[in-house]
């Protein structure tokens, strides 16, 4: 550990001097206040429709009831229903507007659509040039030929990966909450937050439904995301072993991902597509309980087909890069 | 090939020793057997044109390549079995002198400090002074020039007080006066004890910076010896100057240390003869020349000058493996 | 030279502190994440502080805000067209008063029994909120809970005989009490509102065994109105009239239900009485 440290504060200040963090933290600077205008624009449409979201709320919650009076509307349903009225209630009793946007319902939103593509690829501007990138500059063959073992070096870049990919999350939903609270005031922290559905096929199992503050249910959320976050940065890691350029890299690494969320969108009925890492990285909507992209997924299930395949990863990067030729 | 005379000269203390090396890369051998030694202080160097193993060689010698079989000694230690501590005392530039551009050379030299123990401020302020960088050393490398680069790079090298600097291909991209400053700078190293590892496709430049040499083509090397043994002796041409050239002719082709060479038979190049057109070449047995200039002149020829060249790359290559009859 | 490798230091330490701090916090969040979902804590709902916000007060009314809370026949349920009484009250009344009529809420539930009303009424906030709100409530209630003393006596009619008057009788006071509790109710949450209960009408009355249940049905609608006089800003309107006949003009296809006409009619009645 002792002479790993200078090579993690050598790897992290590469980073950080090749400005690939300024560039993430860049991007986000500017697509939040887009997206923060798009949701102002939404809630004024709101607001010209529905004079009093208390009013809303009220007629939403009758809606839920009658639909739970009638015999048509299979048990499940209801119970789903039940847990809304339950949950629509509290709001009005507790005279919060859920619709209304706040920085922290904001950030939580943009985490939740964030998780799939957006992260992934910010991971992918750093994580994918950890190897290749030495390689195409010819510094490989300088931090090689230095007296370090191989998977020292390796292990070194991995950790300073995880250090960005954990600073880039936080700057997220710093970010979200300092330019969304602008437009929509910085309050909300206390919200409750329904969790706990676990869906099985067409069943929701509300039994462990309850409330969390929403500042614990973001930092649930960012945890979640943290990991699907790790396990990407884990293959970019991988295939920056394997393939000399960066660019290939990177659109080895995007074509995956992207492939991914085309797949759970559409292949709902291919059940073997949920051993795909990147049908998985959307952990976060197992909080929400939205239904699952392939029957019979839950949160265990895709964390566990992540981590296997983050383990994978890990061994093939730690084998080859370990054991690899530098011919060029 | 090392033959057993020069099996004999190596010396226990060798700093870096070369056993049996070979390597195959995708079932086809691209070394088939590399041995030599380097003595401590003394700058050896490594002669191939290009694509022959030069550069693979070298990537065994600090563990970049795997070798298939032999084994690489540094300082007494195995290369392949225990990197941290032979690759200690080993400074090295692996073709260019690659560095991060988006580094200062400080930072840079700072990077490379970091990743051995005992490596100071000081000392990187110390070989910023060796190689003469001090007034830029802070601007971005990106804004260097490539023997700039160089400096950085052979400044890294250096850093760890290293008891063997391999630098491959050293003169690449430099200009004669960069190339005449590197030459006294590797003297200067090798001087305070240092042991230096150089590679090149020239002869010329071979010649002039080395002690010893490694002879390698297709993967083997072919020879090791000193310069003198290997170049100036054994496969030089002698081109005589005199003022009548018939009369000379017909008495060097009757002494027995003497062989006239025609058009055809030699390797010179084109340029050097354009500027010496009537000079007679041969080549002659070593150590001979004094006493066939006495014969010339005693024959009433005027010598008016006698001149040593080297043959190309690919005519020593030939010489070698003529006179030691490998295949 | 010293000061630039000093500041790299701090750099580094900046960084890496940051970067560690905020994997431990991830972590942390991932792991709670995690083990939430697998022993996910009780619901909390109940014991969550009660109503904590101050409820707004009225605008100025420039406009008549309608609400209407009750059972099926508020709903609507029955009419093809989905407007129920209810919307035809807020057309008819914004053609006749001439300013605007809004609707609310309408938060009528099918099949709601007096105890059921009795319990939002008293518990569920969101009610209390758009009654508060309103400056014309509009209700319905208690014919679900003659329809389930319909079956009792049909049940009667068709065997056990020790079922008989006397506790239809009964059943029928409770009710009644019950409605009293109703009309307590809503003018406690808003005593300045107009209110207009909707009587009680005999959807078997097109049955012949069930038909002196109109009885029944008007002894309910005496009491409500007895129970509405108390209150000056509260209305009866009857309708048990329009269905009585043998056809079931304007009953729905489920013979229980108004038709779309049937609450055309109703709402005709309402917009009448209202001025």
């Amino acid at each position: 550990m002792s002479n790993l440290l200078p090579l993690i504060q050598n790897e992290t200040l590469k980073i950080w001097k090749k400005k690939r963090f300024f560039v993430i933290l860049f991007i986000l600077a500017i697509l939040i206040p887009i997206f923060t205008y798009a949701q102002m624009r939404m809630a004024e449409n709101n607001k010209d429709k529905f004079t009093d979201w208390r009013s809303q709320l009220i007629q939403q919650i009758a809606d839920y009831q009658n639909a739970l009076t009638s015999d048509r509307i299979p048990e499940e349903w209801k119970q789903y229903r039940r847990i809304m009225v339950q949950q629509l209630t509290y709001y009005l009793e507790n005279d919060v507007d859920p619709s209304a946007p706040n920085a922290v319902t904001f950030t939580r939103g943009f985490m939740n659509n964030a998780v799939t593509l957006f992260i992934p690829l910010l991971v992918l501007a750093i994580g994918s040039d950890l190897i290749s990138g030495e390689r195409s500059s010819g510094t490989i063959k300088m931090l090689l030929t230095r007296p370090v073992r191989r998977w020292k070096i390796l292990l070194s870049k991995l950790v300073a990966l995880i250090f960005y990919i954990s600073l880039t999350i936080i700057s997220t939903l710093i970010l979200c909450y300092a330019i969304s609270g602008v437009f929509f005031g910085y309050g909300g922290w206390k919200l409750p937050v329904f969790t706990g559905f676990i869906i099985n096929g067409a069943e929701v199992d509300t039994s462990g439904v309850h409330a969390v503050p929403h500042w614990l249910y973001i930092l649930m959320q960012a945890g979640l995301a943290w990991f699907s976050a790790v396990i990407v940065g884990l293959l970019a890691m991988m295939v920056s072993v394997l393939v000399r350029s960066t660019a290939a890299s990177i659109v080895t690494m995007m074509a995956t991902i992207i492939a991914g969320t085309i797949l759970s969108n559409m292949a709902a009925a291919w059940d073997s597509a949920k051993y795909i890492f990147s049908v998985n990285l959307q952990l976060t909507s197992y909080l929400e309980g939205a239904p699952p992209p392939i029957e019979g997924m839950t949160m265990l299930f895709s964390v566990g087909v992540l981590a296997v395949w983050g383990l994978i990863a890990l061994i093939i990067s730690f084998g080859v890069f370990t054991k690899q030729d530098i011919l060029n | 090939m090392a033959t057993d005379t020069q099996r004999s000269n190596r010396s226990d203390a060798a700093v870096l020793s070369v056993e049996g090396l070979r390597k195959r890369i995708k079932g086809k051998w691209i070394i088939h057997e590399v041995s030599f030694d380097v003595r401590p202080g003394e700058i050896f160097g490594f002669l191939g044109p290009n694509g022959s193993g030069k550069t693979t060689t070298i990537r065994m010698l600090v563990d970049l390549i795997k070798p298939t079989g032999g084994k690489v000694m540094i300082g007494g230690y195995n290369v392949q079995k225990q990197p941290e501590q032979a690759l200690r005392h080993v400074g090295c530039i692996v073709e260019n002198p690659e560095v991060y551009p988006y580094l200062s050379g400080w930072e840079n030299l700072d990077h490379f400090a970091r990743m051995q123990p005992g490596i100071g401020q000081d000392r990187i302020q110390e070989v910023v002074d060796i190689v003469g960088m001090d007034q830029r050393i802070h601007d971005k490398v990106k804004t260097y020039s490539l023997g700039m680069r160089q400096r950085l790079g052979i400044a890294q090298a250096l850093l760890a007080r290293p008891k063997l600097l391999i630098l491959d291909e050293p003169t690449n991209g430099l200009d004669p006066k960069g190339i005449k400053e590197l030459r006294e700078f590797v003297r200067m190293l090798a001087s305070q004890g240092m042991s230096l590892f150089i590679s090149s496709h020239l002869l010329s430049e071979i010649q002039l910076m080395c002690d010893r040499v490694a002879i390698i083509n297709g993967g083997r090397v072919l020879a090791v010896g000193t310069v003198s043994e290997l170049i100036d002796e054994n496969a030089s041409y002698v081109l005589w100057q005199v003022d009548r050239r018939e009369q000379a002719v017909a008495l060097l082709s009757g002494l027995q240390e003497v062989t006239l060479l025609g058009q055809g038979e030699h390797g010179i190049e084109d340029a050097v003869l354009t500027a010496i057109p009537d000079a007679i070449i041969t080549t002659v047995a070593p150590g001979a020349i004094p006493g066939i200039v006495q014969k010339l002149v005693a024959g009433g020829i005027g010598v008016e000058a006698v001149q040593k060249v080297s043959p190309t790359l690919e005519e020593l290559f030939l010489k070698l493996t003529e006179g030691e009859g490998i295949v | 030279m010293n000061k630039r490798s000093r500041g790299g230091a701090i750099l580094w330490r900046t960084i890496a502190s940051a970067a560690v701090l905020a994997s431990l916090l991830l972590l942390f969040g991932f792991a709670y994440a995690v083990s939430d979902i697998l022993r996910p804590p009780a619901l909390v709902l109940g014991t969550e502080p009660p109503l904590a916000g101050q409820q707004p007060q009225l605008g100025a009314k420039e406009e008549l805000k309608i609400v209407a809370i009750g059972d099926s026949l508020t709903k609507g349920t029955g009419d093809a067209t989905g407007e129920g009484y209810v919307r035809r009250v807020v057309a008819g009344l914004s053609q006749k008063l001439g300013n605007r009529v809004k609707l609310v809420n309408n938060v009528a539930i099918n099949g709601l029994r007096t105890d059921q009303l009795i319990d939002k009424l008293q518990q569920d906030a969101g009610m209390q909120y758009a009654l508060k709100q309103a400056d014309l409530i509009l209700f319905t209630i208690g014919g679900n809970d003659l329809s389930k003393l319909a079956q009792t006596a049909l049940r009667t009619d068709s065997g056990t005989a020790d079922f008989g008057a006397e506790e239809i009788g009964n059943q029928l006071s409770d009710g009644l009490g019950r409605l009293d509790q109703v009309f307590q109710l809503v003018n406690r949450a808003n005593p300045d509102a107009r209110v207009v209960y909707v009587g009680l009408y005999n959807p078997f009355y097109p049955i012949p065994e069930l038909r002196s249940g109109s009885l029944q049905v008007q002894k309910w609608n005496d009491k409500a109105y007895e129970l509405s006089f108390s209150y000056p800003n509260m209305k009866l309107v009857p309708i048990f009239d329009l269905f009585e006949d043998e056809a079931g003009t304007y009953l729905a296809s489920d013979r229980f239900h108004p038709n779309s006409e049937g609450y055309a009619h109703i709402a005709e009645r309402i917009v009448q009485m209202l001025h």
